[in-house]
């Protein structure tokens, strides 16, 4: 019978760390490109895009993580592409971040008073300067709060790619629990891990709700 | 002769001073309120008219003095003596303060049932007969946001007045009321005058405090600085400050 | 590339089935822990501070951690302490300490933004603390935040997905037992998320209309 200190468990845990926090990096970066896409596709009165990317919006709030995991892991290799547990989960925390940033962000435009388009129309700016001079840097001041509140959603979506098979923490969690039978002392150190790296940010996303937007 | 013993004031303050961090706002308040007397304080903003008023049902709480209800010092920490005291002392605010996800009878309800632990056949006979008081009758099932402000004023008298309260505190009851409305919650607490009940109003009316009132009470910068009936006080005022203030109205 | 309905759906029964401890999970942790929100946001602005920081410690481990991690730890964690739970049990209980400390900050914000005068209207008609609590400030508050705790405990609902993990035989579970029976993945886990779909937008629609009519009527 092997005996596991705790330093062996914390050491195998945090070299799993490293996958959760690339993965969330890749849907964060990613979910945040898309994500902008999308905004300025619905903005712009593209013909069809409002409804196409409100019906994308309601699937990926509606439906589980879990089974948008399952059917993109699945539907990849049902399209003859070869994936990878990180490939399947890259993907799909990527469109699932896009849907909610798309969501966030847009509620920030929509809350700049209809004043700042008209003025910034009056003095003959297309759309797409109207958007880049006057708008996004206005609604960039009020999504930075929010976004970073959404990155902590990101972290802990993470974990369920682990139902699909990639080692990230909690999958390493689950096989050293296994191994050791210490359930309470393993999964109490992935907790306490999620939470070191998710309380950082939430403390500081409520810091910059204060100072960027002290009228709320 | 013989000596009838003074009666008690109903509402008796002596030397209360208020202070909020620094800066004083009362500053020393002498006032005795007898039963069924209408007492009117005049006075600009800031002159701490309102503050007094507060401070006699507890929403103030002050430094130094005495406050005395039916007989009973003011304990403001003490819970069980507060919800005595608000049984006695009714208030009316600027801004109504109905409660929005009760109808205007059920608003008139409430109180007695929870407080008096009135059985609800009761309450609703006594918030009947108190809303046909102030006109209202009909709107007993409305909701206070299908009212006029006049309206929702008269339904907050009307609750005010199921806790059958000794004395009522109206502080600036028609302030935030379109000025078409002022006069049908004036009648309200006219009539309440009328039959008898003691009311101590803050208010900027002053024709109704002329009329009304048994005693006006001029408040300057903290301190009682005229007080007297309302003939007296309105066409001759003694001191420039009160001179000065009528003929800014 | 073929996607064949017939043969999952073949298979209403163990859907059916699944559906129905979902709906019932659903059915006890929103309103439990909806309650226990309630509890924790009213310690937080009234308690005593040893109670204020409980409650804040609780709320903030739940809030940065994942769900996933929360249920294990009650299902294979727990155990160690001598506490066992089943599936279903453990599921309902994550739900619940999950579910209460979002709860507990959504109500808060109702709370705070009462108008205070409400609450001097309430003191002046002699009500005590209680009193003005749930009689006064209570029903319009969550009022005001119905929209956000309704969404949220739609979260809590899809969340719950992740319980077929520990085998609770809700409609994942169910979903995975079809797939791997008629090896129609695809077709099996499309169905199941059209069923959730579904479900949150009957939930939704069902509290919009029952907030109003027996909680804060309006």
């Amino acid at each position: 019978m092997v005996d596991f200190s705790l330093w062996d468990i914390v050491r195998n845990l945090l070299l799993a760390l490293r996958w959760t926090v690339a993965l969330s990096l890749i849907a964060f970066v990613g979910g945040g490109l898309v994500g902008l896409a999308l905004l300025v596709a619905r903005l712009s009165k593209l013909p069809g895009a409002a409804p196409a990317v409100a019906l994308y919006v309601q699937i990926f709030q509606g439906t589980p993580l879990l089974m948008q995991l399952f059917l993109t892991y699945f539907g990849l290799s049902m399209l003859g592409i070869d994936t990878s547990a990180l490939f399947a989960a890259s993907v799909c925390l990527t469109l699932y971040a896009s849907a909610y940033f798309t969501e966030i962000w847009r509620g920030c435009v929509l809350s700049i008073p209809r004043g700042q388009w008209e003025a910034a129309s009056s003095l003959a700016m297309n759309f797409r300067e109207q958007l880049r001079y006057i708008i996004l840097p206005q609604a960039t001041r009020m999504a930075i709060a929010p976004t970073v509140g959404f990155l902590i959603q990101i972290i802990k979506g993470t974990a369920l790619a682990s139902v699909i098979g990639f080692v990230e923490i909690t999958k390493a969690g689950q096989m050293i629990a296994n191994a050791t039978y210490e359930p309470f002392l393993v999964y109490g150190c992935v907790g306490l891990m999620y939470f070191a790296l998710c309380f950082p940010l939430s403390v500081w996303s409520r810091r910059l709700e204060r100072k960027l937007n002290p009228l709320r | 002769m013989t000596t009838t013993p003074k009666t008690i004031p109903l509402v008796d303050i002596r030397g209360l001073r208020k202070r909020y961090g620094t800066n004083e706002v009362l500053k020393g308040i002498d006032l005795q309120i007898e039963r069924r007397e209408v007492v009117c304080i005049i006075g600009k903003s800031g002159s701490g008219k309102s503050t007094l008023l507060r401070c006699i049902n507890g929403l103030e709480e002050f430094q130094e003095g005495a406050l005395t209800v039916h007989g009973q010092p003011l304990k403001i920490h003490d819970p069980h003596a507060m919800r005595e005291l608000r049984q006695n002392v009714g208030m009316i605010f600027q801004s109504f303060n109905l409660f929005p996800h009760l109808t205007v009878g059920q608003n008139v309800m409430l109180a007695p049932m929870l407080v008096k632990a009135l059985p609800k056949p009761e309450a609703r006979q006594r918030a009947e007969k108190l809303l046909a008081r102030v006109g209202l009758a009909e709107k007993f099932d409305y909701r206070p946001d299908q009212l006029s402000g006049g309206q929702q004023q008269r339904v907050a008298i009307a609750r005010a007045l199921a806790m059958d309260p000794e004395v009522l505190l109206c502080d600036e009851v028609t302030s935030a009321l379109d000025p078409e409305l002022v006069g049908e919650v004036l009648q309200v607490v006219e009539d309440l005058a009328g039959q008898g009940m003691t009311l101590v109003l803050v208010t900027h009316e002053m024709n109704f405090a002329r009329k009304v009132s048994d005693r006006v009470v001029f408040m300057h910068q903290g301190k009682v600085h005229e007080m007297g009936p309302p003939e007296a006080l309105f066409s001759r005022p003694q001191t420039p400050e009160l001179q000065q203030f009528l003929s800014a109205l | 590339m073929s996607l064949d309905f017939l043969v999952v759906l073949a298979q209403w029964p163990m859907l059916l089935k699944g559906l129905a401890l979902t709906v019932l999970l659903t059915a006890i942790a929103a309103p439990v822990g909806s309650g226990l929100g309630i509890a924790c946001a009213w310690a937080r602005l009234h308690g005593p501070s040893w109670l204020r920081v409980l409650v804040g410690s609780y709320v903030e481990l739940i809030r940065n951690t994942p769900f996933i991690i929360q249920l294990f730890f009650i299902f294979f964690g727990l155990p160690a302490l001598g506490v066992k739970l089943s599936a279903e049990t453990a599921s309902i209980l994550a739900m619940v300490l999950n579910l209460g400390a979002y709860a507990c900050e959504i109500v808060r914000a109702g709370i705070e933004s009462t108008p205070p005068g409400q609450i001097e209207a309430a003191k002046s008609l002699a009500l005590n603390r209680w009193q003005i609590f749930f009689r006064v400030v209570l029903p319009p508050s969550l009022a005001r935040v119905w929209p956000a705790l309704v969404s949220q405990i739609i979260i809590v609902m899809l969340g719950s997905a992740v319980c077929g993990q520990i085998s609770t035989e809700e409609i994942s579970y169910a979903a995975n037992l079809i797939s791997s029976r008629t090896f129609r993945s695809m077709e099996s886990y499309i169905l199941v998320t059209l069923v959730y779909l579904g479900f949150a937008v009957l939930l939704r629609q069902t509290l919009n209309w029952a907030g109003p009519r027996f909680i804060f009527g309006r």
